[in-house]
């Protein structure tokens, strides 16, 4: 009796792990598919594509492609532009909202129920919707195909606001008094000691800024008028809507796009997860 | 002493929100305020010369549902949007009491069902207009080959395109939701099954008082932000079809921009923006009333 409950809980655990590994396959193979494919020639990759082989590492594998894309298609150029306005943007996020969340959370002036209002309702209005005459503003202001037209507009984001509106919300009030009385200046007890106090969520909307200014390709459609300061997805597309299209240099292009995020991904895990697992409880 | 406090106090906070003040009024109000006056208006984004902007009354907005394309725009990201959601909610759902235990192992399930998350919308498409390639020897067409079904051409077939866009977003997405949803399954509190459990409910009956309730707020959350997100969708026509074949993947934000930006009518494609914002405004309500209510 007990040995056949044991053989049974032994069984469920089997079934259970062949499960969580049909299931990792839908997700993985893909992006497998992806990096296996950028080592190989086109013709190897076509021939591969019908069989088990479009996911193992056969024929001959070269560097051959990324070599191509960095040469011809400069790769690092793109890569150079997403990652400075990736970082001038993510930066400028972190600094502006919870600049204003913290005045919004913690201290008491006139006028604060109408921001609070306003950025209420200004987080309803997807970016996509105003992205024409958004653009004429910054078209007007000079700032066409320029680092500062494609990292600044985003900047000032309503959501990233009221996340920090709520977390500084939730801090001890008594924090900024008792550092009042010691002399210190309100702006000095935000830079001293509530951002220190506030790396988890700082660290949140840096990834949830980084995701979203790194796979953005309508606004930088509309601003970039050439390659100066064109970003990877763009780039990616324009290689996979040439008039030759060589898969293996665009599989290379998206490894080679894929891997940055990947590690940083794979190096933050824990806090990456955890920041987007709260999302929900926090709305 | 006091009163100097609190004029500093209210001196630091004006400072403090000025500079995303100024960003969210310049690139979300401004903008947004422009879209509401041109949408009754014929203004071009490059007017000919000696022409006015003319007030059209309500031209533009009789236009987004009488001409066919934009028409049809709203119509396809709404069949986006009822094939995506409930695949994702339901998956997610699954996925999440799936991975929802304390084990090693699990966890490390978890981190490998969340990356496609952390692949760019584009990379997505890219390599997924490979795997759905039109010939019989294509990845997806030799897959289900070997259940006997007859190859297809996937996004080059105006029936499957847009279910092929779909695809992509939910095997990107997943993922995250699974995490969001997991969040509130671990929300709640242990005991409360344990309570159950005593009072002699069995895991169908666990599940249906004291998890669905409970996770409601989280459901009602998933539920808007993903239908809000394939609402907006843009990057997989952009890179992929261009709203082809034939308009069956014309997308309302696609639409929007190519009225806008390359047929230069900013006035009409205005009017595209508003009504969009609306339906999300009208979403977001919706929302708001599901998840006050206790």
């Amino acid at each position: 009796m007990q040995a056949m409950s044991r053989s049974r809980t032994m069984t469920m655990k089997v079934v259970s792990m062949v499960l969580y590994v049909l299931v990792a396959c839908v997700f993985v193979l893909p992006i497998l598919y992806m990096f296996v494919s950028s080592f190989k020639t086109d013709t190897q990759i076509v021939s591969d594509m019908s069989t088990i082989k479009a996911f193992l590492p056969t024929g001959q594998l070269s560097l051959g492609n990324y070599s191509t894309i960095m040469v011809e298609g400069q790769f690092w150029r793109f890569f150079k532009n997403s990652a400075l306005i990736a970082i001038l943007n993510v930066g400028i996020e972190i600094v502006v909202n919870s600049m204003i969340g913290y005045a919004l959370g913690m201290l008491a002036f006139r006028g604060k129920g109408i921001i609070i209002s306003l950025v209420i309702a200004l987080a309803v209005v997807p970016t996509e919707s105003v992205i024409i005459n958004k653009f004429i503003v910054v078209n007007s202001m000079g700032l066409m195909n320029t680092i500062w037209g494609l990292a600044i507009p985003s900047a000032g984001y309503p959501m990233f606001i009221f996340l920090f509106y709520n977390h500084f919300k939730g801090m001890p009030q008594e924090l900024v008094e008792a550092a009042v009385v010691d002399g210190e200046k309100y702006s000095g007890v935000f830079w001293k000691i509530m951002m220190p106090l506030s790396k988890p969520i700082i660290a949140t909307v840096a990834i949830m800024g980084f995701i979203r200014i790194w796979g953005d390709v309508l606004w930088p459609t509309l601003v970039t008028r050439d390659e100066t300061w064109r970003t990877l997805p763009l780039a990616l597309r324009a290689l996979s809507t040439d008039v030759y299209i060589f898969w293996g240099q665009i599989f290379a292009f998206s490894s080679l796009m894929t891997l940055p995020v990947l590690i940083l991904f794979l190096l933050f895990q824990k806090q990456f997860i955890q920041s987007l697992t709260m999302t929900g409880i926090k709305g | 002493m006091k009163s100097g406090l609190r004029r500093d106090q209210a001196r630091v906070a004006w400072l403090f929100s000025a500079p995303a003040l100024v960003l969210i009024s310049l690139f979300i109000l401004l903008p947004f305020l422009m879209s509401l006056v041109y949408s009754f208006t014929d203004k071009m984004l490059v007017m000919r010369p000696g022409r006015s902007v003319e007030f059209t009354g309500l031209e533009n907005f009789v236009k987004v549902f009488t001409n066919g394309t934009t028409r049809q725009s709203f119509i396809n990201t709404g069949i986006y949007a009822v094939m995506v959601v409930p695949a994702v909610v339901v998956l997610g759902t699954i996925l999440a009491v799936f991975v929802n235990r304390p084990l090693k192992s699990v966890k490390v399930f978890r981190a490998i069902y969340f990356s496609p998350q952390v692949v760019t919308m584009t990379v997505v498409a890219v390599v997924w207009s490979f795997i759905f390639s039109p010939g019989s020897t294509g990845i997806m067409n030799s897959l289900l080959g070997l259940f006997g079904v007859e190859p297809h051409t996937w996004l080059q077939d105006p029936d499957l395109a847009l279910g092929c866009l779909a695809v992509m977003y939910i095997w990107q997405t997943l993922g995250l939701e699974m995490l969001i949803i997991l969040g509130g399954l671990q929300y709640i509190p242990g005991e409360l099954y344990e309570a159950a459990m005593l009072d002699g409910c069995g895991a169908v009956k666990r599940f249906w008082f004291v998890t669905v309730p409970l996770l409601r707020n989280t459901m009602v959350y998933v539920l808007v932000s993903v239908t809000i997100n394939t609402l907006k969708l843009f990057t997989q026509v952009y890179v992929l079809t261009n709203g082809g074949p034939s308009n069956s993947t014309v997308s309302v934000v696609y639409q929007l921009y190519k009225v806008g930006f390359l047929n230069n009518q900013q006035g009409y494609s205005s009017a595209i923006a508003v009504v969009f914002f609306l339906i999300v405004l009208a979403i977001s309500l919706l929302q708001n009333y599901l998840m006050r209510e206790k």
